[in-house]
């Protein structure tokens, strides 16, 4: 049994204009020590995927259907109290702008030490501390450094004590949310290879979300296309990325410069998505396709699997 | 690249240096040297890159040039006029023909201004057409950047906007002026990929339809690559490289420049994992400044020459320069 499975999700925010439908109908797999990502624009919904699976929705979001699945038990069902127990202890958070997600005013192996004894009530402040130095080690941050305040830590560093914190608890699943943005690329590389080395050794399954396709190329064996709240296109890697289907993946991939291969003409996605308080009834990238047919605008898109692992959502394939 | 004709833009042996200030434990005066001794030539109708990370210096080098900050050391040239030391009439003549277009497009507009005002404010400040001409040059600009139908946008103000649409806006009250040379820090930093390219694309317009002359800053080799003829890597305020751009691109010299498209996620291409290797993993500890700003990440450098010798931009055609002695 793979140890996420989430079956058609929906999520939304009450906001004052109406009700925002974030995410619809998202459905996917994780098994254990693979990889996947999430990749879109902008308000496609996927940080509010991401945080609904630690159940950590802002006060005006809520899950409106279906079920996430891990290690067999319908989070959405368990009670506040055993989320708290496998939060973090089984699934772990890398927040996008990690640089801003320690406390300032306390010391970083303190805020490490808090997150495991949180979990591990039994263990000892000396204990908690020892793993905090394996922790440093395994991250690459030096140990003599453990006892600074974040303000004196590169960016770089900050994101490695965040790392290593996620990984205190020692998790199954780790959700990183943009982990790498605000890093220079050299940096980006070293801690990239870091926690691919680090998901090998532990067996740790990885969602990555990012709106940088590279990145997620790099690291992730599946990958999902967010467009406006629904999962346009699921597969491995190659799949995906190598003979993409959905038109929307097509068109985000030839906006994409890149460094190898022939330079080509980028070709920017006209239009902007749409407005998720009151979405097309139809496709929801209609407006934007250049492949659209008369029915996309009022039916909704079909399923299509194309290959076992290769998922497409698009009436318009041949 | 066209060698024969004038630079547009020169700098001259340019250096900036910041002091920290005196603070409450008493470090004072430390020194950082955000640019050192740079020289570059940029011609007519040239896109040219300066590549670098965080820190490097590379928005040092923008602002100095659009003259929001004064050089320590050197000079800038715009059409043989230095720039430096510019004050009044010539100040606000030099304004006219240099513009800027800023990283964040949240932050460069004013949300108390609607857009017709934003784009017409430097008509207005440089005295540019009256009134009645005004409205349509602003329409037709507003047009050219993508923004239709403009009669659409006039009124509106900078939160009604999206993010590419608002960087639009930016470049509208820049391209407005029909500048001489523009400055984009960063443009598409803030934005998504499909937006970006929007943006890129945008820029190459302008190239050909007002002949404008573009210094792109970014951090973003591929988009360089895309968009630059020429390229040039900036490291701790030290150019390391300079060439044509497909040419740093594919066959980079210096060993910088080459840990820079090691760390790129080569997007494609996975299995190839063919690496030029020149990054150390652990940081050479030196006592005193090393001579070569990159001897101590550098897997290539001698121990003795490049600890006391820095070494030049040398190569051995003109076009395309490296600052190393093992390049």
């Amino acid at each position: 049994m793979a140890l996420l499975e989430v079956d058609n999700l929906s999520i939304g925010y009450q906001t004052p204009k109406g009700f925002l439908k974030a995410v619809e109908g998202v459905s996917f797999s994780l098994e254990k020590g693979e990889s996947l990502g999430f990749v879109g624009e902008s308000g496609c919904g996927k940080t509010t995927m991401g945080t609904a699976l630690m159940r950590l929705l802002s006060r005006n979001g809520s899950v409106k259907g279906g079920q996430i699945l891990f290690e067999g038990k319908d989070l959405l069902k368990i009670s506040d109290e055993e989320m708290r127990l496998i939060r973090w202890k089984k699934i772990a958070m890398i927040f996008q702008a990690a640089m801003n997600a320690l406390n300032p005013v306390h010391r970083v192996d303190d805020q490490i030490a808090e997150a495991i004894l949180a979990h591990d009530p039994a263990s000892s402040r000396e204990d908690a501390k020892k793993q905090i130095e394996d922790l440093f080690q395994l991250v690459g941050v030096p140990k003599d450094r453990m006892r600074d305040y974040p303000h004196q830590y590169s960016g770089g560093m900050k994101q490695r004590a965040i790392i290593a914190m996620a990984l205190a608890c020692r998790p199954r699943l780790i959700i990183a949310d943009e982990p790498t943005t605000a890093l220079d690329v050299i940096v980006q590389h070293q801690i990239l290879e870091e926690t691919k080395k680090l998901q090998k050794e532990f067996e740790i399954s990885i969602i990555y979300i990012s709106h940088d396709i590279s990145v997620v190329a790099e690291v992730c064996h599946n990958i999902g296309v967010l467009y406006a709240g629904r999962l346009v296109e699921y597969g491995s890697r190659e799949e995906v990325f190598g003979s993409p289907v959905h038109p929307y993946t097509k068109a985000l991939l030839s906006s994409y410069p890149t460094l190898t291969g022939e330079k080509e003409k980028l070709e920017p996605i006209p239009g902007e998505p749409p407005n998720l308080i009151y979405p097309p009834s139809g496709c929801r990238f209609y407006d934007r396709c250049l492949l659209a047919k008369a029915s996309c605008k009022t039916e909704p898109p079909a399923g299509i699997q194309l290959t076992p692992t290769h998922n497409v959502l698009c009436s318009n394939i041949e | 690249m066209e060698e024969n004709n004038k630079p547009v833009l020169q700098l001259e042996d340019i250096s900036k240096i910041y002091r920290s200030k005196m603070s409450f434990f008493g470090d004072a005066g430390k020194e950082v040297v955000a640019l050192n001794h740079v020289s570059l030539k940029i011609f007519k109708r040239e896109i040219f890159g300066l590549i670098g990370e965080s820190g490097s210096g590379k928005t040092t080098a923008g602002r100095l040039i659009v003259k929001l900050e004064e050089p320590a050391a050197g000079k800038i040239f715009l059409d043989d006029n230095e720039i430096t030391g510019l004050k009044g009439k010539a100040l606000k003549d030099f304004r006219l023909k240099m513009q800027m277009i800023f990283q964040d497009p949240y932050q460069s507009l004013n949300p108390q201004v609607s857009i017709y005002d934003t784009v017409s404010e430097p008509l207005l400040i440089h005295k540019i057409d009256n009134v009645q001409t005004r409205k349509h040059l602003v329409l037709q600009t507003l047009k050219s950047v993508g923004l239709s139908p403009p009669e659409d946008f006039l009124y509106r103000y900078p939160h009604q906007l999206s993010g590419g649409q608002r960087q639009r806006v930016a470049i509208a009250r820049v391209m407005v002026l029909k500048p001489k040379f523009v400055i984009a820090d960063e443009p598409t930093s803030m934005l998504d990929a499909s937006i970006s390219a929007q943006i890129f694309n945008i820029l190459l317009e302008m190239r050909e339809k007002i002949g404008v002359t573009l210094l792109f800053i970014s951090h973003n080799l591929a988009a360089a690559r895309y968009l630059c003829d020429r390229i040039a890597v900036i490291y701790r305020g030290n150019l390391v490289e300079i060439g044509p751009g497909e040419e740093v691109i594919q066959k980079p010299k210096h060993p910088y420049t080459q840990a820079l498209l090691d760390a790129l996620p080569k997007f494609g291409h996975w299995d190839e994992a063919e690496s030029y290797d020149t990054l150390l993993s652990m940081e050479r500890d030196i006592s005193q400044d090393a001579a070569c700003p990159f001897f101590c990440r550098c897997k290539v450098a001698n121990q003795r020459r490049c600890s006391q010798e820095s070494p030049h931009l040398m190569g051995s055609d003109n076009s395309h320069l490296a600052a190393c002695f093992y390049a």
